[in-house]
Protein backbone atom coordinates (compact mmCIF):
# COMPACT_ATOMS: atom_id res chain seq x y z
CA UNK A 1 0.00 0.00 0.00
CA UNK A 2 2.54 2.59 0.96
CA UNK A 3 3.98 1.93 -2.04
CA UNK A 4 1.45 2.33 -4.10
CA UNK A 5 1.17 5.81 -2.12
CA UNK A 6 4.78 6.46 -2.94
CA UNK A 7 4.06 5.48 -6.98
CA UNK A 8 0.84 7.77 -6.51
CA UNK A 9 2.55 10.72 -4.91
CA UNK A 10 5.42 10.41 -8.00
CA UNK A 11 3.28 10.77 -10.66
CA UNK A 12 1.51 13.33 -8.93
CA UNK A 13 5.16 15.34 -8.79
CA UNK A 14 5.84 14.64 -11.80
CA UNK A 15 2.41 16.20 -13.27
CA UNK A 16 3.17 19.31 -11.03
CA UNK A 17 6.52 19.81 -12.37
CA UNK A 18 5.51 19.47 -15.70
CA UNK A 19 2.98 22.10 -15.51
CA UNK A 20 4.69 24.52 -13.68
CA UNK A 21 7.17 24.10 -16.99
CA UNK A 22 4.37 25.28 -19.13
CA UNK A 23 3.51 27.71 -16.79
CA UNK A 24 7.03 28.91 -16.63
CA UNK A 25 7.17 29.03 -20.15
CA UNK A 26 4.17 30.75 -21.21
CA UNK A 27 5.14 33.43 -18.95
CA UNK A 28 8.69 33.62 -20.35
CA UNK A 29 6.73 34.32 -23.57
CA UNK A 30 8.66 36.21 -26.41
CA UNK A 31 11.72 38.01 -26.13
CA UNK A 32 13.05 40.59 -28.22
CA UNK A 33 16.15 42.39 -28.03
CA UNK A 34 15.53 45.24 -30.78
CA UNK A 35 12.34 47.17 -32.18
CA UNK A 36 12.86 45.59 -36.06
CA UNK A 37 12.81 42.45 -34.10
CA UNK A 38 9.78 42.81 -32.58
CA UNK A 39 8.05 44.01 -35.55
CA UNK A 40 9.05 41.73 -37.80
CA UNK A 41 7.87 38.65 -35.26
CA UNK A 42 4.70 40.58 -35.46
CA UNK A 43 4.61 40.75 -39.35
CA UNK A 44 5.34 36.83 -39.09
CA UNK A 45 2.59 36.64 -37.06
CA UNK A 46 0.02 38.47 -39.53
CA UNK A 47 -1.77 36.67 -41.64
CA UNK A 48 -2.91 38.40 -44.81
CA UNK A 49 -6.64 38.28 -45.42
CA UNK A 50 -7.39 36.43 -48.45
CA UNK A 51 -10.31 38.37 -49.23
CA UNK A 52 -7.49 41.02 -50.69
CA UNK A 53 -6.48 38.77 -53.58
CA UNK A 54 -10.46 38.13 -54.86
CA UNK A 55 -11.65 41.66 -54.27
CA UNK A 56 -8.52 42.66 -56.44
CA UNK A 57 -9.22 40.19 -59.12
CA UNK A 58 -12.78 41.47 -59.61
CA UNK A 59 -11.85 44.83 -59.65
CA UNK A 60 -9.13 43.93 -62.12
CA UNK A 61 -11.53 42.39 -64.41
CA UNK A 62 -13.62 45.80 -64.15
CA UNK A 63 -10.79 47.95 -65.17
CA UNK A 64 -10.05 48.76 -68.81
CA UNK A 65 -6.59 47.13 -69.66
CA UNK A 66 -3.78 49.15 -69.01
CA UNK A 67 -1.40 50.79 -71.64
CA UNK A 68 1.24 48.55 -72.91
CA UNK A 69 3.39 51.20 -73.98
CA UNK A 70 6.74 51.97 -72.35
CA UNK A 71 7.06 55.35 -71.01
CA UNK A 72 9.47 56.75 -73.03
CA UNK A 73 7.65 56.02 -76.04
CA UNK A 74 4.75 57.58 -74.75
CA UNK A 75 6.48 60.35 -73.84
CA UNK A 76 8.61 60.65 -77.07
CA UNK A 77 6.21 59.51 -79.44
CA UNK A 78 8.01 56.90 -80.48
CA UNK B 1 10.40 37.50 -60.91
CA UNK B 2 13.59 37.18 -63.67
CA UNK B 3 11.59 39.34 -66.26
CA UNK B 4 11.60 41.73 -63.31
CA UNK B 5 14.90 42.48 -63.43
CA UNK B 6 15.67 41.83 -67.69
CA UNK B 7 18.40 44.74 -68.68
CA UNK B 8 16.60 46.75 -70.86
CA UNK B 9 19.12 46.72 -74.33
CA UNK B 10 18.48 50.26 -74.63
CA UNK B 11 19.25 52.61 -71.69
CA UNK B 12 15.45 55.18 -71.69
CA UNK B 13 15.93 58.46 -71.77
CA UNK B 14 15.28 60.75 -68.33
CA UNK B 15 12.09 61.60 -68.21
CA UNK B 16 10.33 63.87 -65.06
CA UNK B 17 9.24 61.44 -62.00
CA UNK B 18 6.24 60.95 -61.13
CA UNK B 19 4.61 61.13 -57.46
CA UNK B 20 5.07 57.40 -56.99
CA UNK B 21 8.02 56.61 -57.92
CA UNK B 22 10.51 59.37 -57.91
CA UNK B 23 11.90 59.33 -54.77
CA UNK B 24 13.66 55.88 -55.23
CA UNK B 25 16.51 56.49 -57.57
CA UNK B 26 18.72 59.11 -55.70
CA UNK B 27 20.70 57.71 -52.89
CA UNK B 28 22.34 55.19 -55.21
CA UNK B 29 26.74 55.51 -55.71
CA UNK B 30 26.19 54.72 -59.65
CA UNK B 31 23.31 54.85 -62.26
CA UNK B 32 20.42 53.43 -61.24
CA UNK B 33 19.84 49.74 -62.57
CA UNK B 34 17.34 49.49 -65.70
CA UNK B 35 14.88 47.25 -65.61
CA UNK B 36 12.36 46.11 -68.39
CA UNK B 37 9.01 47.52 -67.70
CA UNK B 38 6.43 45.52 -65.98
CA UNK B 39 3.88 43.48 -68.04
CA UNK B 40 -0.13 42.99 -66.83
CA UNK B 41 0.44 39.34 -66.39
CA UNK B 42 3.19 39.92 -63.62
CA UNK B 43 0.65 41.66 -61.30
CA UNK B 44 0.00 38.48 -59.86
CA UNK B 45 3.48 37.18 -58.91
CA UNK B 46 3.98 41.03 -57.78
CA UNK B 47 1.25 40.15 -55.25
CA UNK B 48 2.45 36.80 -54.24
CA UNK B 49 5.82 37.96 -53.30
CA UNK B 50 4.79 41.28 -51.71
CA UNK B 51 1.53 41.85 -50.78
CA UNK B 52 1.59 40.51 -47.13
CA UNK B 53 4.54 42.97 -46.56
CA UNK B 54 2.31 46.02 -48.22
CA UNK B 55 -0.31 44.74 -45.95
CA UNK B 56 1.70 44.99 -42.96
CA UNK B 57 2.75 48.01 -43.53
CA UNK B 58 -0.44 49.65 -44.15
CA UNK B 59 -1.94 47.79 -41.13
CA UNK B 60 0.78 49.20 -38.55
CA UNK B 61 0.43 52.78 -40.64
CA UNK B 62 -3.35 52.62 -39.97
CA UNK B 63 -3.75 51.16 -36.72
CA UNK B 64 -7.02 49.06 -37.91
CA UNK B 65 -7.22 45.86 -39.99
CA UNK B 66 -9.92 46.89 -42.25
CA UNK B 67 -8.87 49.85 -43.47
CA UNK B 68 -5.25 48.11 -43.67
CA UNK B 69 -7.14 45.56 -45.90
CA UNK B 70 -8.72 48.14 -48.55
CA UNK B 71 -5.16 50.25 -48.44
CA UNK B 72 -3.90 47.00 -49.52
CA UNK B 73 -6.23 46.85 -52.39
CA UNK B 74 -6.38 49.98 -53.43
CA UNK B 75 -2.63 49.81 -53.73
CA UNK B 76 -1.85 47.17 -56.07
CA UNK B 77 -4.99 48.40 -58.10
CA UNK B 78 -3.16 51.61 -58.73
CA UNK B 79 0.05 49.17 -59.18
CA UNK B 80 -2.34 47.59 -61.75
CA UNK B 81 -3.12 50.92 -63.22
CA UNK B 82 0.64 52.36 -63.19
CA UNK B 83 2.84 49.38 -64.59
CA UNK B 84 3.31 50.76 -67.87
CA UNK B 85 4.49 53.83 -66.00
CA UNK B 86 7.24 51.93 -64.12
CA UNK B 87 10.58 52.54 -65.18
CA UNK B 88 12.36 50.46 -62.80
CA UNK B 89 14.68 53.05 -61.73
CA UNK B 90 13.64 51.19 -58.09
CA UNK B 91 12.80 47.70 -56.89
CA UNK B 92 9.10 46.97 -57.58
CA UNK B 93 9.22 46.61 -53.46
CA UNK B 94 10.35 49.87 -52.76
CA UNK B 95 7.98 51.13 -55.79
CA UNK B 96 5.13 49.47 -54.08
CA UNK B 97 6.01 50.76 -50.89
CA UNK B 98 6.21 54.22 -52.32
CA UNK B 99 2.44 54.29 -53.37
CA UNK B 100 1.45 52.51 -50.14
CA UNK B 101 3.31 55.05 -47.84
CA UNK B 102 1.87 58.14 -50.17
CA UNK B 103 -1.74 55.97 -49.72
CA UNK B 104 -1.63 55.90 -46.30
CA UNK B 105 -0.40 59.08 -45.34
CA UNK B 106 -3.05 60.51 -47.62
CA UNK B 107 -5.65 58.61 -45.41
CA UNK B 108 -3.98 59.40 -42.11
CA UNK B 109 -4.17 63.69 -43.06
CA UNK B 110 -7.70 63.22 -43.91
CA UNK B 111 -8.87 61.64 -41.55
CA UNK B 112 -6.93 64.04 -39.39
CA UNK B 113 -5.40 61.18 -37.54
CA UNK B 114 -1.50 62.03 -37.70
CA UNK B 115 -0.24 61.99 -34.28
CA UNK B 116 1.51 64.48 -33.51
CA UNK B 117 3.75 65.14 -29.91
CA UNK B 118 5.49 68.57 -29.78
CA UNK B 119 6.60 68.05 -26.60
CA UNK B 120 8.31 64.44 -28.08
CA UNK B 121 11.07 65.63 -29.96
CA UNK B 122 14.47 64.23 -30.39
CA UNK B 123 15.95 65.82 -26.93
CA UNK B 124 13.15 64.59 -25.33
CA UNK B 125 14.27 60.78 -25.79
CA UNK B 126 17.61 61.85 -25.19
CA UNK B 127 16.55 62.54 -21.74
CA UNK B 128 13.92 59.90 -21.34
CA UNK B 129 15.83 57.36 -18.84
CA UNK B 130 16.71 54.38 -21.34
CA UNK B 131 15.47 51.50 -21.83
CA UNK B 132 16.48 50.05 -25.03
CA UNK B 133 18.87 47.94 -23.38
CA UNK B 134 15.91 46.30 -21.73
CA UNK B 135 14.46 43.03 -23.87
CA UNK B 136 10.76 43.88 -25.38
CA UNK B 137 8.92 41.17 -23.61
CA UNK B 138 5.51 39.72 -24.48
CA UNK B 139 3.71 36.74 -23.63
CA UNK B 140 1.98 35.48 -26.54
CA UNK B 141 1.76 37.09 -30.27
CA UNK B 142 -1.70 38.38 -30.04
CA UNK B 143 -0.37 40.91 -27.21
CA UNK B 144 3.03 41.74 -29.16
CA UNK B 145 0.56 42.90 -32.08
CA UNK B 146 -1.18 45.14 -29.82
CA UNK B 147 1.74 46.31 -27.94
CA UNK B 148 3.72 47.27 -31.10
CA UNK B 149 0.81 48.98 -32.27
CA UNK B 150 0.45 51.16 -29.56
CA UNK B 151 4.30 51.85 -29.08
CA UNK B 152 4.37 52.71 -32.56
CA UNK B 153 1.24 54.93 -32.24
CA UNK B 154 3.32 56.83 -29.96
CA UNK B 155 5.78 57.36 -32.09
CA UNK B 156 6.46 60.52 -34.55
CA UNK B 157 5.32 59.65 -37.47
CA UNK B 158 8.63 59.78 -39.58
CA UNK B 159 10.02 57.37 -36.17
CA UNK B 160 7.23 54.93 -37.09
CA UNK B 161 7.93 54.76 -40.75
CA UNK B 162 11.60 54.12 -40.44
CA UNK B 163 11.16 51.27 -38.37
CA UNK B 164 8.84 49.61 -40.51
CA UNK B 165 10.35 50.06 -43.39
CA UNK B 166 14.21 49.14 -41.68
CA UNK B 167 12.46 46.04 -39.71
CA UNK B 168 12.06 45.00 -43.56
CA UNK B 169 15.10 43.27 -44.15
CA UNK B 170 15.11 42.70 -47.65
CA UNK B 171 15.28 46.73 -47.74
CA UNK B 172 18.68 47.77 -48.01
CA UNK B 173 19.25 51.31 -45.85
CA UNK B 174 19.80 53.54 -49.02
CA UNK B 175 16.40 52.59 -50.30
CA UNK B 176 14.88 53.06 -46.69
CA UNK B 177 16.64 56.44 -47.34
CA UNK B 178 15.10 57.10 -50.43
CA UNK B 179 11.47 56.32 -49.31
CA UNK B 180 11.60 58.24 -46.04
CA UNK B 181 13.66 61.44 -48.30
CA UNK B 182 16.83 60.93 -46.25
CA UNK B 183 20.40 59.92 -46.69
CA UNK B 184 21.59 56.55 -45.35
CA UNK B 185 23.83 58.12 -43.31
CA UNK B 186 20.52 60.21 -41.54
CA UNK B 187 18.67 57.03 -41.49
CA UNK B 188 21.32 55.13 -39.60
CA UNK B 189 21.67 58.27 -37.07
CA UNK B 190 18.18 58.76 -36.56
CA UNK B 191 17.36 54.41 -36.22
CA UNK B 192 19.14 54.60 -32.43
CA UNK B 193 16.85 57.49 -31.53
CA UNK B 194 13.84 55.86 -33.30
CA UNK B 195 14.76 52.27 -31.01
CA UNK B 196 15.12 54.00 -27.97
CA UNK B 197 11.77 55.53 -28.36
CA UNK B 198 10.03 53.02 -29.51
CA UNK B 199 11.31 50.58 -26.51
CA UNK B 200 10.20 53.57 -24.02
CA UNK B 201 6.38 53.27 -25.11
CA UNK B 202 6.91 48.94 -25.76
CA UNK B 203 7.62 49.32 -21.86
CA UNK B 204 5.02 51.59 -21.15
CA UNK B 205 2.39 49.54 -22.93
CA UNK B 206 2.73 46.63 -20.20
Amino acid sequence: MSQSNHKLQHQIKQEQDALARHTAGARAGLEFTTAEEAIRADADATVLPPAIAERLKKSIQAEPPPSKRSWWKRIFGH
Amino acid sequence: MSALTTPCPVEPPTAQPDADDAPLAPERDGPPPIRAPLEPPELAAIYDEHAHSIYYLALRMLGDPTQAEDATHDVFLKAYRKLGDFRGQSTVRTWLYRITINHCQNLLASWHRRHVFPTEDDALYERAPSTADTPLRVLENKELGQRIQKALDALPDEYRLLLLLVADEKLSYDEVGALTRQSADAVRGKLHRARKAFALHFHQTA
